[in-house]
């Protein structure tokens, strides 16, 4: 047997709504005429009828998804693919702040200073490091 | 002719290239980036939105239990079926939030822009010893590679944007419609259910004479018709939120169709209009929250 597909489920819903209606407006039109006995059991029954249709609306929203599922997964694996490129462009700044801090290293051990390498070393490496994406 | 001086060429290239640069990107992004922030508001009014399926189940458990006249320490109420639908819409959310954050930061023209401070900086650098690199060439050189750095990524943004736009809009229109039905005709259609629930209590009420006093029954007709009001104001909410998602797909579709001539000046003008469509709908949308 075929699937229900999420449409056919939101048919079903209205046919279900629609019946309770009817019964709402029959016992409110025939309100003198039933006897108590049928007049509760009609009530019970258009609350069964609303919750049925309720349920299977919620139900129908979990077969949308079904239906959707590889669009979601393309859409998905598009904005990774999106982020990386974000990133990518990101990282430029991250490459021009890093050769500025290279060329500061390099005038250190041109002029031979020790403090000045380590300094230079350690900024260089929190230039790296220091602000991850 | 005579040749100009290299330094004047030098200046006057410095003067140009950023109107190449612009004119060959910032324009085109800016329209991608706009529509993407437009439709990241409207997607992100979704959270506004103060109805979902698991609180329909608690107030069909509560008008049930009111109706019955019973009283439970803690309200049991069984959702599951409810909170799964819930995280469908959840699902929806954030993958088509994601997307159109992601093509919005990659459409901002602030990502490639860069500064060249900290190079320029260190070039200049009084202790750099025997070299010596004037402090206003380097500022120009610096400001030159700037701009060309800023158009070969500007390039590279448009180029990488066109081919996610291509691949991005058969699923976009699934999603976007398929949210759209989620919310137009299955979570207001709860609503439904809601108001014919509310419709039999009062009624039954009404039929069995179970108010006497005339402002008994003005008070119940009054509280009848302020909780229909406060589900058509839900129902509006809803209305306008799926409204602005079709609206997303019309405008998505659009530079779909036209995502490899992006620098057409009409799109922007057309797009401008999709994103106008969607601020009006979010303000009015933003009206119904006050």
């Amino acid at each position: 047997m075929a699937n229900l597909t999420s449409e056919q489920a939101n048919r079903l819903s209205d046919d279900f709504f629609y019946l309770s209606m009817a019964i709402a407006d029959f016992r409110y039109a025939h309100w003198e005429s039933l006897t108590l006995e049928e007049n509760k059991e009609l009530s019970e029954m258009q609350g069964a009828l609303l919750r049925c249709g309720e349920d299977i609306l919620a139900f129908s929203t979990t077969l949308v998804m079904d239906e959707a599922a590889e669009s979601l997964s393309k859409i998905s694996s598009i904005t990774e693919e999106i982020r990386g490129s974000v990133k990518t462009l990101s990282a430029i700044q991250k490459g021009l702040n890093t050769a500025a801090a290279f060329l500061i290293l390099g005038v250190a051990i041109v002029k031979r200073d020790p403090m000045a390498i380590g300094n230079s070393i350690k900024d260089l490496f929190m230039t790296w490091k220091g602000n991850p994406e | 002719m005579k040749m100009l001086p290299a330094t004047m060429r030098f200046c006057i290239y410095l003067f140009l290239l950023p109107f190449f640069c612009c004119f060959f990107s910032c324009v085109n992004l800016k329209t991608v980036s706009d529509f993407s922030a437009t439709s990241l508001v409207s997607v992100n009014n979704f959270e506004q939105i103060d109805y979902t399926f698991s609180d329909h189940c608690i107030d069909r458990c509560e008008d049930e239990a009111i109706k019955k006249f019973e009283f439970q320490r803690a309200l049991a109420c069984s959702c599951d079926l409810y909170l799964a639908a819930d995280s469908v819409t959840q699902v929806m959310f954030q993958a088509i939030g994601g997307y159109f954050h992601g093509l919005g930061s990659l459409a901002q023209n602030e990502l490639t822009t860069y500064t060249t401070d900290a190079v320029v900086n260190s070039l200049t650098a009084a202790e750099l010893g025997p070299l010596r690199i004037d402090e206003n060439l380097a500022g120009a050189y610096a400001a030159v590679s700037n701009v060309m750095l800023r158009a070969t990524t500007d390039l590279y943004r448009r180029r990488k944007i066109a081919a996610y736009i291509g691949e991005a809009n058969e699923p976009m229109q699934v999603l976007l419609s398929s949210w759209q039905v989620i919310i137009r005709t299955n979570l207001k259609g709860e609503l439904r259910f809601k108001k014919e629930r509310l419709y039999a209590y009062y009624m039954d009420m009404k039929m069995n004479s179970t108010l006497q006093s005339d402002y008994e029954k003005g008070s119940a007709a009054g509280d009848y018709y302020r909780a229909l009001r406060e589900i058509q104001r839900q129902e509006k909410q809803m209305d306008l939120f799926a409204e602005g998602l079709g609206e997303i797909a019309k405008g998505h579709q659009v530079l779909y169709e036209n995502r490899n001539k992006l620098s057409v000046k009409n799109l922007a003008v057309t797009m401008l209009g999709y994103s106008g469509q969607v601020k009006i709908l979010v303000s009015e949308f933003n009206k119904l929250n006050q």
